[in-house]
Protein backbone atom coordinates (compact mmCIF):
# COMPACT_ATOMS: atom_id res chain seq x y z
CA UNK A 1 0.00 0.00 0.00
CA UNK A 2 2.98 2.25 0.27
CA UNK A 3 2.93 4.96 -2.10
CA UNK A 4 5.83 6.85 -2.57
CA UNK A 5 4.38 10.01 -3.77
CA UNK A 6 5.98 12.35 -6.46
CA UNK A 7 7.42 8.56 -7.92
CA UNK A 8 5.08 8.54 -10.90
CA UNK A 9 5.92 9.63 -14.64
CA UNK A 10 3.79 11.54 -15.77
CA UNK A 11 4.29 11.47 -19.94
CA UNK A 12 6.64 14.27 -20.28
CA UNK A 13 4.48 16.80 -22.72
CA UNK A 14 5.94 20.22 -21.20
CA UNK A 15 8.20 22.94 -23.10
CA UNK A 16 11.77 22.93 -23.26
CA UNK A 17 13.42 20.48 -20.59
CA UNK A 18 10.35 18.74 -19.62
CA UNK A 19 10.99 17.29 -16.20
CA UNK A 20 9.23 14.90 -14.35
CA UNK A 21 8.67 16.15 -10.21
CA UNK A 22 11.10 13.13 -9.22
CA UNK A 23 13.61 14.20 -12.04
CA UNK A 24 13.60 17.93 -10.02
CA UNK A 25 13.80 16.28 -6.70
CA UNK A 26 17.08 14.11 -8.11
CA UNK A 27 18.61 17.41 -9.11
CA UNK A 28 18.75 19.84 -6.38
CA UNK A 29 20.57 17.27 -4.06
CA UNK A 30 23.28 19.96 -2.68
CA UNK A 31 21.74 22.71 -3.42
CA UNK A 32 20.71 25.94 -1.34
CA UNK A 33 16.82 25.38 -1.20
CA UNK A 34 13.77 27.60 0.68
CA UNK A 35 11.10 24.66 2.22
CA UNK A 36 8.01 26.49 3.48
CA UNK A 37 5.79 24.25 5.57
CA UNK A 38 1.58 24.24 5.79
CA UNK A 39 2.57 26.34 8.71
CA UNK A 40 3.98 29.02 7.09
CA UNK A 41 7.26 28.61 8.62
CA UNK A 42 10.17 29.08 5.79
CA UNK A 43 13.58 26.53 6.45
CA UNK A 44 16.50 27.62 4.07
CA UNK A 45 19.51 25.74 4.09
CA UNK A 46 21.46 23.07 2.05
CA UNK A 47 19.36 20.08 1.01
CA UNK A 48 21.34 16.96 1.87
CA UNK A 49 18.60 14.52 0.34
CA UNK A 50 15.01 13.64 0.03
CA UNK A 51 12.35 11.16 -0.71
CA UNK A 52 9.49 10.26 -2.33
CA UNK A 53 7.20 11.71 0.77
CA UNK A 54 8.67 14.85 0.44
CA UNK A 55 11.13 13.77 3.69
CA UNK A 56 13.68 16.34 3.74
CA UNK A 57 17.60 16.31 5.73
CA UNK A 58 19.06 19.53 5.25
CA UNK A 59 22.52 21.31 6.38
CA UNK A 60 22.78 24.68 8.03
CA UNK A 61 19.29 25.24 8.47
CA UNK A 62 17.46 28.52 9.32
CA UNK A 63 14.03 28.81 10.24
CA UNK A 64 12.09 31.69 9.42
CA UNK A 65 9.24 32.62 11.10
CA UNK A 66 7.27 35.70 9.72
CA UNK A 67 10.15 36.97 7.62
CA UNK A 68 12.48 36.85 10.95
CA UNK A 69 15.22 34.12 11.98
CA UNK A 70 14.43 32.59 14.69
CA UNK A 71 16.26 29.13 15.26
CA UNK A 72 19.67 27.72 13.56
CA UNK A 73 19.91 23.72 12.96
CA UNK A 74 23.19 21.97 12.06
CA UNK A 75 20.86 19.19 10.31
CA UNK A 76 17.30 19.15 10.16
CA UNK A 77 14.62 16.48 8.96
CA UNK A 78 11.62 17.46 7.69
CA UNK A 79 8.25 15.30 8.19
CA UNK A 80 7.49 15.59 4.29
CA UNK A 81 3.37 16.02 4.90
CA UNK A 82 4.16 19.72 6.37
CA UNK A 83 6.04 20.19 3.07
CA UNK A 84 4.25 22.77 1.20
CA UNK A 85 6.76 23.38 -1.62
CA UNK A 86 10.57 22.79 -2.16
CA UNK A 87 12.31 25.73 -4.22
CA UNK A 88 16.18 26.12 -5.03
CA UNK A 89 17.54 29.41 -4.11
CA UNK A 90 20.65 31.44 -5.03
CA UNK A 91 21.41 31.74 -1.08
CA UNK A 92 24.85 32.54 -0.59
CA UNK A 93 25.92 31.67 3.00
CA UNK A 94 27.81 34.96 3.51
CA UNK A 95 24.97 36.49 4.03
CA UNK A 96 25.17 39.31 6.19
CA UNK A 97 22.60 39.62 8.86
CA UNK B 1 25.78 -3.50 -10.23
CA UNK B 2 26.88 -0.20 -12.27
CA UNK B 3 23.48 0.87 -12.90
CA UNK B 4 22.50 4.30 -13.94
CA UNK B 5 20.17 4.59 -10.85
CA UNK B 6 21.21 5.91 -7.41
CA UNK B 7 20.46 2.87 -5.42
CA UNK B 8 22.96 3.74 -2.81
CA UNK B 9 21.14 7.11 -2.60
CA UNK B 10 20.57 7.68 1.14
CA UNK B 11 17.05 8.85 2.48
CA UNK B 12 16.24 11.14 4.92
CA UNK B 13 15.48 8.56 7.01
CA UNK B 14 18.54 7.11 7.21
CA UNK B 15 20.00 10.08 8.55
CA UNK B 16 17.98 9.83 11.55
CA UNK B 17 18.98 6.70 12.24
CA UNK B 18 22.74 8.31 12.92
CA UNK B 19 20.86 9.81 15.62
CA UNK B 20 19.88 6.83 17.73
CA UNK B 21 21.15 6.50 20.94
CA UNK B 22 21.80 10.40 20.51
CA UNK B 23 19.94 13.38 22.28
CA UNK B 24 17.67 14.94 19.65
CA UNK B 25 15.29 18.15 19.26
CA UNK B 26 12.27 17.48 18.09
CA UNK B 27 9.43 19.62 16.87
CA UNK B 28 5.60 19.01 17.26
CA UNK B 29 2.75 20.18 16.14
CA UNK B 30 0.50 22.64 18.46
CA UNK B 31 3.48 24.32 19.21
CA UNK B 32 5.48 22.11 21.17
CA UNK B 33 8.78 20.56 21.44
CA UNK B 34 10.41 17.59 22.94
CA UNK B 35 14.08 17.38 24.15
CA UNK B 36 15.38 13.21 24.53
CA UNK B 37 17.51 10.56 23.66
CA UNK B 38 16.42 8.85 20.63
CA UNK B 39 15.78 4.88 21.00
CA UNK B 40 13.35 4.09 17.97
CA UNK B 41 11.70 5.36 15.18
CA UNK B 42 10.06 4.14 12.13
CA UNK B 43 9.36 5.06 8.56
CA UNK B 44 6.25 7.03 10.01
CA UNK B 45 8.16 9.14 12.47
CA UNK B 46 6.48 7.45 15.63
CA UNK B 47 9.44 7.83 17.83
CA UNK B 48 10.54 6.08 21.29
CA UNK B 49 12.17 8.94 23.39
CA UNK B 50 14.23 8.65 26.89
CA UNK B 51 14.35 11.24 29.40
CA UNK B 52 12.37 13.53 27.57
CA UNK B 53 11.46 17.12 28.32
CA UNK B 54 8.25 18.61 26.26
CA UNK B 55 8.48 22.38 26.03
CA UNK B 56 4.81 24.00 25.19
CA UNK B 57 4.78 27.52 23.87
CA UNK B 58 1.69 29.35 24.15
CA UNK B 59 1.19 33.33 23.30
CA UNK B 60 -1.78 35.19 25.22
CA UNK B 61 -3.00 38.63 24.18
CA UNK B 62 -3.43 40.81 26.49
CA UNK B 63 -7.05 42.36 26.31
CA UNK B 64 -5.74 46.18 27.14
CA UNK B 65 -2.06 46.41 26.29
CA UNK B 66 -2.31 44.53 23.39
CA UNK B 67 1.20 42.89 24.21
CA UNK B 68 2.09 39.05 23.34
CA UNK B 69 2.87 37.45 26.51
CA UNK B 70 4.72 34.17 25.86
CA UNK B 71 4.19 31.52 28.18
CA UNK B 72 6.18 27.76 28.50
CA UNK B 73 5.07 25.02 30.12
CA UNK B 74 7.58 22.51 30.85
CA UNK B 75 7.41 18.65 32.21
CA UNK B 76 9.79 15.75 32.13
CA UNK B 77 8.71 12.65 30.81
CA UNK B 78 11.00 9.06 31.59
CA UNK B 79 9.91 7.40 28.46
CA UNK B 80 7.51 8.39 25.74
CA UNK B 81 6.22 6.85 22.54
CA UNK B 82 5.56 9.74 20.32
CA UNK B 83 3.02 9.36 17.47
CA UNK B 84 4.72 10.12 13.55
CA UNK B 85 1.96 12.44 12.29
CA UNK B 86 2.84 15.16 15.33
CA UNK B 87 6.33 15.30 13.93
CA UNK B 88 7.50 18.52 11.95
CA UNK B 89 11.53 19.04 12.40
CA UNK B 90 13.96 16.39 13.93
CA UNK B 91 17.17 17.88 14.62
CA UNK B 92 20.23 17.16 17.11
CA UNK B 93 19.99 19.01 20.18
CA UNK B 94 20.08 23.22 19.87
CA UNK B 95 23.79 24.30 21.08
CA UNK B 96 22.62 27.39 23.03
CA UNK B 97 25.68 28.70 24.36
Amino acid sequence: MSTGGGGEKVGGGGSGSAKTPSDFLKSIRGRPVVVKLNSGVDYRGILACLDGYMNIAMEQTEEYVNGQLKNKYGDAFIRGNNVLYISTSKRTIADGG
Amino acid sequence: MASEEESTVKEPLDLIRLSLDERIYVKLRSDRELRGKLHAYDQHLNMILGDVEEIITSVEIDDETYEEIVRTTRRTVPFLFVRGDGVILVSPPLRTA
